[in-house]
């Protein structure tokens, strides 16, 4: 077993820790336009990834793991998409 | 008559099977500060805590973390590397924290078909019984299955992180919330990830309570553990904890019937008398 390189998971906030490195960054996909995918980390802040397309059409949320290049793009590696909603919705009284 | 008998047969099958099945049931209700001695069943886990876990004795080759014995666990990660053979399927696990070789074994086409449908590249739960094999710590798989929602990637971090504050805990003895410790976790250094939809806070954590022994319980057991030198076999009487920790008879009588049922003191010479077990 392996713990020498680990793939972090990180928001955009984080990034800059991490360049140079493999990373696992989880997103929201605004836009997507041939070999350029803008989202939006998990922290609203603004990510590009640049680089191989995307193999299948993407769903909403995607997890790219890849190198991060500077403190705010990634070169993937792998994409996987993770569907159209993530997360918890809370109900709206307060005793959850 | 017949019927009658057979009913009542029946029911003497039933009742049997019901009252002795029941002190297990009830035993298993009681208060949790009781069960840290038997192992858990199934431990979320991540390659990093695997890797961290201390080995207890050469022959058993078992793991433990916090005291607790790590036997079947659990993790969630991407497959690498999968190689299949004709009596098992091999493959390394990434979780973010780290790699693990998984082998499972095939010996029915159920095995074979569930194998089939995990391809690298793909995230999966896994199932398994962590061995040491030539130093190199593996999984061994049972059961291997394709994550469709993807919120059991986070869940099962904060499960890992859940489970490894509650063995922790039950180490240490902490049996109030201490925020500060657990607001650490909250730091990004922690590859937690986070969804999309950004939870404002993490409820369960602020409302995290210890399945420990209640103040009052602590206070008596305290007092025991303290005077347990000075006293003789005789143990404490009850009037002198009513005194000391001035607490009214009935919380005392009440906390000690708690913690003997707990197996942690005991009543001596009469019920008037206890020692700490």
């Amino acid at each position: 077993m392996d713990t020498s390189n680990p793939a972090a998971f990180v928001n955009a906030e984080l990034l800059h820790f991490y360049v140079g490195r493999r990373v696992r960054a989880l997103m929201q996909v605004i836009r997507s336009d041939g070999g350029i995918v803008i989202g939006k980390s998990t922290d609203e802040k603004q990510l590009v990834v640049k680089g191989s397309p995307p193999p299948a059409p993407l769903t909403t949320f995607v997890e790219v793991f890849g190198i991060v290049n500077n403190d705010k793009s990634i070169s993937p590696e792998i994409w996987t998409n993770f569907g159209d909603a993530v997360g918890i919705v809370f109900p709206s009284h307060s005793s959850c | 008559m017949f019927s009658s008998s057979q009913f009542d047969a029946a029911a003497a099958f039933s009742g049997g099977g019901f009252t002795s099945s029941q002190p297990s049931q009830l035993n298993d209700s009681s208060p949790a500060a009781s069960k840290s001695r038997d192992s858990q069943g199934l431990v979320p886990v991540t390659v990093k805590q695997i890797s961290e876990a201390s080995q207890s004795g050469d022959e058993k080759s078992n793991f433990a973390i916090n005291g607790v014995d790590l036997n079947n666990v659990t993790l969630v990660g991407m497959v690498y590397e999968k190689v299949e053979r004709n009596t098992d399927v091999n493959f390394v696990l990434d979780d973010g924290t780290g790699r693990i070789k998984c082998r499972r074994w095939v010996n029915e086409t159920f095995d074979t078909k569930e194998m089939e449908q995990v391809n690298d590249g793909m995230y999966v739960r896994v199932y398994g019984h962590l061995k040491s094999f030539q130093g190199v710590r593996q999984l061994v798989a049972f059961s291997v299955r394709p994550v469709t929602n993807f919120d059991e990637i986070p869940f099962h971090f904060i499960d890992c992180i859940h489970s490894h504050l509650r063995s922790k805990v039950k180490v240490e003895g902490i049996t109030s919330t201490n925020p500060s410790s657990v607001t650490s976790f909250n730091t990004p250094v922690k590859s937690e990830p986070n969804g999309s939809q950004a939870p404002s806070s993490n409820p369960g954590y602020a409302q995290y309570s210890v399945d420990g022994l209640k103040d009052c319980d602590k206070l008596v057991i305290d007092y025991l553990h303290q005077h347990s030198d000075m006293s003789d076999e005789r143990g404490i009487h009850v009037n002198e904890l009513s005194r000391e920790l001035k607490l009214p008879m009935d919380k005392i009588m009440l906390s000690l019937k708690t913690l003997g049922d707990d197996g942690l003191v005991y009543s001596t010479i009469d019920d008037y008398h206890y020692k700490q077990a």
